[in-house]
């Protein structure tokens, strides 16, 4: 018995077996057999490699959300705390952090820009975007480290309070993303000039672009929540 | 600074016999295998096949190796506690007050993260690729790499034993205990580490299941068509994804506090330590579910099978098994109703609990109806079954009274506590992780094992277990609190010596389940399973050979209807042949082996160890080390390995012959209308 | 040649190896290369630059402006936030809910709500601890 390719109405019962979906639950009872395997309910049999490399990293973005969801529900809770010290009034720099904001979302846009040209298998733009994104990356870190030292020599370090803490913690935790993220940026850069746009390393890049674009999703996250609410609350 | 930063000669215990013994009798013990498989030749084999293996299968063995490994190391911690219990009325028993802490802590550790999680973990990864009709997983290296990362931290946890100590905080670091003012040995680092270490490796595998049940399936498998065990299987796995996160970052505040003087949890500088119980709470109940849904999945494949009948009420399995998956992070709080959230708070998560029964109890009818019209067999497997339906309802109802928090209050760190979650994780997780075991096991070794001892050991694991706790029920509404190294309190002697006479009980369980392992192998010629399909099953993992060619299926299976195997063997019966055609075949690609787990593993041996002794040259080395493992990974440039068509042919060939056998002996069993 | 994660181009008549019938999409994919297709994907990625500015801007600007409520202004930093957000899934992960996009939608979703219980959970819970527990707290507060 060879398995019908071709439509059958609803309810039919296949030659010899129980009726297809007798709950009647898949919308698509009535669709064609094409239709009926759409992909995206996952019926189709095994997505392409591509989909499963870039799905199984979104999930990974997910846990890296709940990360630092909980990072931020400390910081939440121990904002008030400052142990008698400095709060953010007297240590948020927001000229800084606007600064800080520009830079990060340029660099996605330069990230965005090298995904087309890696989608045009087109090495310089590739490269050229890639090192963009690098160098904007990199200045954020720069003002963050700077503004982290300037906090510290003020006697406003992590040990000082548990807001102090919470806050180099979480802020850290996202510039320590960052640069694990720089490091992979000049891999992927290292591996485009080495070995072409490989199906593989193109996968990869995906997942780089992917991680990117969260870690300025999360920076929204912090500089509104962090800085921003941090100067108007008493 | 010294080179080995704070480890020294007197971090190992030469003063103490105990830990100086069991130390020693282990080291032999591991000394003595090494070499027979040293001198044996077996080092090639095991290296090519089993330690660099990156198919779905071997991980699983190997995960539930670990398992079981470790169930005996945490039951000698669960002797030693019940003897000293045992003893210690009006008196000191044999036990030290800071051995006895680091034992009931090391007990839990081990439980939880290196029995239980290994153990569902590694059913997962054996049954869930073969039940969808795949290949393998989404990740394949990233899975070798979770095994070996959870077993660093296995390892860790063991040579806490001997260099150095172990945590005193119980099996969930509490601060202030747990801060360095009140805890400054090592004994909080370790358990840290290897957490930490263990918990991404835990985090990677929630990853690698939930892409694979959600992108990775047959042809014509839409998700109501997917096995029950596969719906759990994701629904635990999302949970893993969405809790993990949260267990390494309370674990990395405590440590930031312990290693760097921040006033996370701290007394002084603004600190507030409730916020820990908060966080390990918000992961520690997931924790839970993630625990017993896999094992209700396996609850619902052993009763279907052993049943002769297809699963009673998919759908609302499916919708109960969902639901589990959302309410068990709203229900948190009940771990702490006497922290002092107030009435509000309090009235909000304890409802909350008592409503994430209810999704349960319309799994036990569910099983309940699927057992009632059918032709019961009561394998091994399904004795599990049904001693689980029995005993976890009871511990479910004791649940609900703890979720009560007037209750609670009374009741809270008591043994009533402590008897309720050994109840439903003895019952509820261990029994499903056994009955997985009996039902898959002749699916990954080829034979069966020992039916008669099975029955035995459940038998005596089923006395045992409540000759072992229904007096720690009584104990509780009598007052006793947990955690005790001795008491004064006449009224609980006798309890307590029934419940050591129970703990020997489970210690015969115990051994007998060794001597069914010892024989099953011993006598595995006669028990041979040579059609793949011993227990006339119903999805898919019983269509292939046992054990499995390496690529699974040499076709992927055509997905028509829910249980699609029962419905090839009923047309196949029917018309008195196979009914799929021989196909035409073809090379088939499968990834390669890959040494990176076990690698990244050692360096992370390394690194913890050296952040645990603060010997932070090593520290860096480690890092270093492991980044360049995984440079090293992403650098290779053949990812695959190909299987030649004729030994796809062959194989395949040997699969269907296997099948027509098992359908000459269906034929004779079941007659044909 | 049949590979463990493609379909079995030997015997399934219905393989669909590197058709795009049916095809997922992934978030921050950019589409297959084509005539026009540059065009229309760089005006998404200057639109979502250009309104994330937009809103990053305003966000700054609600600190100081009288022209919202006072005690609105969290609201307003919140909202924008929100928005840059979703400017940020829309336009440069190319996030829809269409069926081809909707497990990553889902998964989103299921990991904003898990964030969210957490979150508001979290400081529901010590909110109330706090004003149960730590009465000590105004005390210290008040220290120099």
């Amino acid at each position: 018995m060879s398995t019908s390719t071709d439509a059958l109405p609803p309810g039919a019962l296949p030659q010899g077996g129980r009726p297809v979906d007798p709950s009647h639950l898949g919308h698509r009872n009535d669709a064609t057999a094409a239709e009926r395997e759409y992909t995206g309910a996952g019926a189709g049999g095994p997505a392409p490699k591509r989909i499963v490399v870039g799905y199984g990293f979104w999930i990974f973005i997910l846990s890296d959300v709940i990360l630092f969801a909980t990072l931020f529900a400390t910081y939440a809770v121990l904002a008030g705390n400052r142990a008698g010290g400095p709060g953010p009034h007297a240590l948020f720099d927001l000229r800084n952090t606007a600064e800080e904001t520009v830079l990060l979302l340029f660099s996605s846009f330069a990230c965005g820009m090298a995904s087309l040209a890696v989608a045009r298998r087109n090495l310089l733009w590739t490269q050229v975007t890639l090192l963009i994104t690098g160098l904007l990356g990199a200045g954020f870190l720069v003002l963050e480290s700077g503004e982290f030292a300037r906090m510290v020599s003020r006697g406003a370090g992590p040990t000082h309070s548990a807001f102090l803490s919470a806050f180099f913690t979480l802020v850290g935790c996202h510039g320590l993303h960052v640069t694990a993220g720089l490091l992979w940026l000049g891999t992927m850069m290292a591996q485009f000039w080495a070995k072409g746009f490989r199906q593989n390393i193109r996968h990869r890049f995906l997942c780089f672009t992917l991680f990117w674009h969260a870690l300025d999703i999360i920076w929204v996250g912090i500089f509104s929540l962090v800085y921003l609410i941090g100067e108007v609350l008493p | 600074m010294h080179l080995l930063g704070q480890l020294s000669w007197q971090a190992i215990p030469f003063d103490e016999p105990l830990p100086m013994i069991a130390g020693g009798v282990v080291l032999l013990c591991v000394v003595a295998v090494l070499l027979w498989v040293w001198l044996k030749g077996y080092v090639p084999y095991l290296w090519r096949e089993w330690i660099t293996s990156v198919d779905h299968k071997r991980i699983g063995v190997m995960y539930c190796a670990l398992a079981l490994v470790m169930l005996l190391r945490g039951f000698i911690d669960a002797i030693m506690m019940r003897t000293q219990q045992a003893m210690a009325f009006h008196a000191a028993g044999y036990l030290p007050a800071s051995h006895f802490d680091q034992i009931f802590s090391a007990h839990g550790t081990i439980m939880i993260f290196f029995m239980a999680m290994p153990f569902m973990i590694g059913l997962m990864n054996l049954v869930v690729p073969l039940q969808l009709g795949v290949r393998d997983v989404a990740f394949p290296t990233l899975n070798s790499v979770s095994f070996w990362l959870t077993a660093a931290g296995a390892l860790l946890v063991n040579l806490s034993l001997v260099i150095g100590s172990f945590s005193r905080t119980g099996w969930l670091p509490y601060p202030p205990l747990s801060e360095l003012t009140y805890s400054p040995d090592v004994g909080v680092d370790y358990y840290c580490w290897a957490i930490e270490i263990s918990g991404i490796g835990t985090l990677i595998t929630g990853i690698n299941f939930v892409t694979t049940i959600l992108k990775l399936r047959a042809p014509g498998m839409h998700y109501t068509r997917m096995p029950m065990f596969c719906w759990t299987a994701l629904a635990s796995n999302l949970l893993i994804v969405a809790a993990f996160p949260i267990l390494t970052v309370s674990l990395a505040l405590l440590l930031l506090d312990r290693y760097a003087g921040f006033h996370f949890f701290t007394n002084l500088g603004g600190g507030n330590a409730m916020m820990f119980m908060n966080l390990i709470w918000a992961w520690g109940h997931p924790e839970v579910y993630i625990l017993i849904l896999p094992a209700f999945g396996v609850y619902s494949e052993v009763v279907s099978t052993f049943s002769g009948k297809p699963l009673f009420g998919y759908r609302s399995m499916v919708i109960a098994t969902m639901a589990i998956c959302l309410i068990s992070f709203m229900v948190w709080l009940h771990h702490f109703f006497t922290m002092g959230a107030g009435a509000d708070v309090n009235a909000f998560f304890g409802i909350a609990s008592m409503i994430i029964a209810v999704p349960t109890g319309v799994k036990i009818f569910n099983w309940l109806f699927t057992m009632y019209g059918g032709r019961v067999r009561f394998s091994a497997a399904m004795l599990w079954s049904l001693g689980f339906m029995v005993s976890f309802v009871i511990g479910g109802m004791t649940g609900v009274m703890l979720a009560e928090p007037t209750a609670d209050f009374e009741l809270h760190n008591s043994l009533f506590l402590v008897a309720h979650f050994h109840n439903v994780i003895i019952t509820g997780v261990l029994f499903g992780a056994f009955a997985g075991y009996s039902y898959w096991f002749p699916k990954a070794f080829g034979f069966v094992l020992d039916e008669r001892l099975g029955k035995w050991a459940f038998w005596l694991w089923f006395i045992g277990f409540w000759v072992a706790w229904a007096p720690g029920y009584v104990l509780g509404l009598e007052g006793m609190t947990r955690r005790l190294q001795h008491y004064d309190v006449a009224a609980w002697r006798p309890w307590l010596l029934v419940a050591a006479v129970g703990v020997l009980i489970i210690l015969a369980a115990i051994i007998v389940q060794v001597a069914q392992l010892v024989v099953s192998i011993r006598t595995r010629a006669s028990r041979r399973d040579l059609t793949g399909d011993p227990w006339n099953g119903r999805n898919l993992e019983w269509s292939i050979a046992s054990p499995p060619p390496p690529f699974n299926y040499a076709v992927l299976p055509h997905v028509e209807n829910q249980e699609p195997y029962w419905d090839m063997k009923q047309r196949a019966l029917e018309a008195g042949h196979l009914q799929t055609p021989e196909p035409a075949y073809g090379p088939i690609e499968m990834p390669r082996n890959s040494a990176t787990g076990f690698v990244c593993a050692f360096f992370a041996v390394v690194t913890g160890f050296a952040l645990i002794w603060r010997i932070w040259w090593l520290v860096a080395l480690g890092l270093v080390g492991a980044y360049a493992t995984f440079v090293r990974f992403a650098w290779r440039d053949v990812e695959e390995q190909v299987i030649p068509a004729d030994e796809v042919a062959r194989l395949e060939r040997a699969n269907r012959a296997a099948r027509s056998q098992a359908l000459a002996v269906l034929a004779e069993r079941v007659p044909t209308p | 040649m049949s590979s463990p994660h493609g379909l079995d181009a030997t015997s399934d008549p219905r393989s669909d190896v590197g058709s795009s019938v049916g095809a997922d999409r992934l978030p921050g994919e950019p589409a297959e290369a084509g005539p026009g297709v540059l065009a229309s994907e760089l005006r998404s990625y200057l639109l979502g630059l250009a309104l994330a500015l937009l809103l990053t801007g305003a966000a700054f600007w609600a600190l100081h402006t009288h022209l919202i409520y006072g005690p609105g202004i969290m609201m307003a930093i919140v909202v924008l936030a929100v928005a840059q957000m979703g400017v940020h899934l829309v336009f440069f992960l190319h996030l829809t809910s269409a069926p081809d996009n909707i497990n990553n939608t889902l998964a989103l979703a299921f990991g904003v709500l898990m964030a969210g219980l957490l979150i508001f959970g979290s400081v529901w819970v010590m909110n109330h601890l706090n004003h149960n527990m730590l009465p000590m707290q105004e005390l210290i507060r008040m220290q120099p």
